[in-house]
Formats: structure tokens, sequence, C-alpha cells
């Protein structure tokens, strides 16, 4: 699979993962990697973060519209 | 501030909620019907001017304050807001013992300001006709009787929270709702036997606001409230425990 972003420019580059949240191919320049935080609890137990997280990866695209 | 203390007067919010909505709504109940006549000695005002409809609206009153509490405090204190229920989850070793002092010292003082805010907000009739929605045995049912209502109530709430929010297998974010509906038919049945507290902070609240602004002085039936919910609380947790075990 490729670069979407890149073929959008042009270029030819490899993708090396997948948005997990518009699906498509990316490179490493295109890509953001981020730590999720993880809640345990609800009611009704007091709800606390865990200290462990766990990673996810989106385009710049979809982070961008999420960091709105 | 501490994560405990944080909690606690998270505790705080949710109790005094329950108690300005709830026990206001009883005591707005008698204030409405204060001159009605009453068809019988049972009744005390609650259901002259509506019947079983008086105890529903009260009901629905906790319904909501019930709900509206666990959805907004929920996560951050577990949203207790009884007693009852916290000594029942320490009692299955769900709670920490060193939290379950600060929690029921919140329950209890959310409890008060809820009455004294409700006495503030409705006037001093509240207090002389409603009687900030106290609870007390209804005429012609004994101390033991009203304690067994209580018991098999406070059965039923937390039958109801082991099974729909304890249990890992209930479904999610329903918990609110059908723990406020729950509470709500409960008092449609036995409000006019017991008052329907299931609740030692429910009860304390207008009674310490009764006590101290000059109305009735109902401390002899504080344990029928706070025996009868804790007995009920932790046979409810046990019991479904047992039932549950795989």
């Amino acid at each position: 699979m490729k670069c979407y972003l890149c073929k959008e420019q042009g270029k030819d580059t490899d993708a090396v993962a997948i948005c997990i949240v518009c699906g498509m191919g990316i490179c490493m320049e295109h890509l953001v990697r981020e730590e999720t935080e993880l809640w345990k609890g609800d009611y009704p137990f007091p709800a606390k973060k865990l200290k462990r997280t766990i990673p996810r990866i989106v385009c710049v695209i979809c982070h961008e519209a999420m960091e709105e | 501030m501490t994560d405990l203390v944080r909690r606690s007067l998270a505790e705080l919010v949710g109790t005094f909620i329950l108690v300005f909505f709830g026990p206001g709504a009883a005591a707005i109940t008698l204030m409405i019907a204060s001159g009605a006549s009453k068809p019988n000695e049972f009744n005390i005002g609650i259901g002259a001017l509506g019947g079983l409809g008086d105890w529903l609206a009260i009901g629905l009153a906790f319904a909501f304050a019930i709900t509206a509490s666990i959805y907004a405090v929920g996560k951050i204190s577990g949203c207790h807001i009884n007693p009852a229920v916290t000594i029942a989850l320490w009692a299955t070793k769900r709670f920490p013992t060193n939290e379950v002092l600060p929690y029921i010292l919140a329950q209890l003082v959310g409890a008060a300001l809820g009455s004294f805010a409700f006495a503030a907000a409705a006037g001093m009739d509240a207090v002389t006709i409603g009687g900030l929605g106290a609870t007390a045995p209804f005429p012609g049912i004994s101390y033991g009787q009203a304690m067994l209502a209580e018991i098999i109530g406070t059965f039923l709430l937390m039958f109801v929270i082991m099974g729909i929010a304890v249990d890992s297998r209930a479904p999610q974010q329903f918990a609110g709702l059908i723990i406020g509906l729950t509470v709500g038919g409960i008092i449609i049945t036995i409000g006019n036997i017991s008052g329907s507290s299931l609740n030692p902070a429910r009860t304390f609240g207008p009674y310490l606001g009764d006590f101290l602004l000059g109305g009735i002085n109902l401390w002899n039936f504080f344990p029928i409230y706070v025996i009868g919910p804790i007995v009920g609380a932790v046979l409810a947790a046990f019991l479904y425990d047992y039932l549950a075990k795989e």
C-alpha cells in the first residue's frame, strides 16, 4: 500500500500505517502517533485513570480535525 | 485537594441533590394538601388530593434526582449517596475500609445541607407543615412493620444495584435510569407504610432540620432508618454474590 497523501503530491511512498479514523494508508511523514488514556470504573465505583495508555495512529488530516 | 476529599465532596453534592428534591417533593405535597379533608386515619395528607398519584409524583421526584446525581457524579465518587450502599459494598469487599467513614460523613452533611436549603427556599411551612419530608411510620404501622418495609425496600434497591451496575456482565450506561426508577417504584408501594427512606442519610437530613428549626422531633424513629436499610442492603449484596457465582 502507498501513502495516499504522498500520492496526492505526486510522490510514491510506501505506507507504514493506516489511520484509525479514515482508513487511509499513510507514511511516517503523514502520521501522528499519540497515547490515549484509559479509564476503568463507573457507578457505583469511582472511575480511575489507568497507568498504562494505548497508542493510536491517525493521519495528519484527522488529527487536525480532532484537535479543533 | 486529595482524591478522597474530592470524591467525598462529590458524595456531598449528590446527597444534597437527593434530599433537596426528594424529601422536598414530599414536603411540598403536604403543604399543598394542608387543610384538605383526609378520607381516613391512614392518610396524613400525602394522597389527600391525588391518591396514590401523590406517591407516584414523590417517587418520580426521587427517581429524577437520583438519576441526575448518578449520571453527574457516578464516575467521580461512585455516587452512593446512601450509607447503606457504601456499607454493603464495603461488606462485600468492594470498597476500601478507610474510605467508608469519609463517604458516610459527606453523605450526612450533604443531606443536612439539602434539608436546610429546602427550608430556606420553601419557608418555615416546609418545616411546620411539610416536616421537611421526614420519614416516620404511618398511622397504624408499628416500629417493627416500618423496619421490615425498610429492609425489603432497600433489599430490592441494592439487589438492582448489584445486577445493573456492580455485575460486570450488566449492560452499560443504564444504571442511573434503572436505579432511579427502582427507588421511585419502591416509594409508591411502601411510602405510606414507613415513608420509604431506604437511606439513613435521606432521613438524617430532614430529622436534623426539623429538630433545629423548631419542627417535630422524630429521632426515636431513627434506628428504623439506620438498621432497616443497612440490613436490607447487606443481605441483598451477599445474596446476589451467592446467586451470581460462576
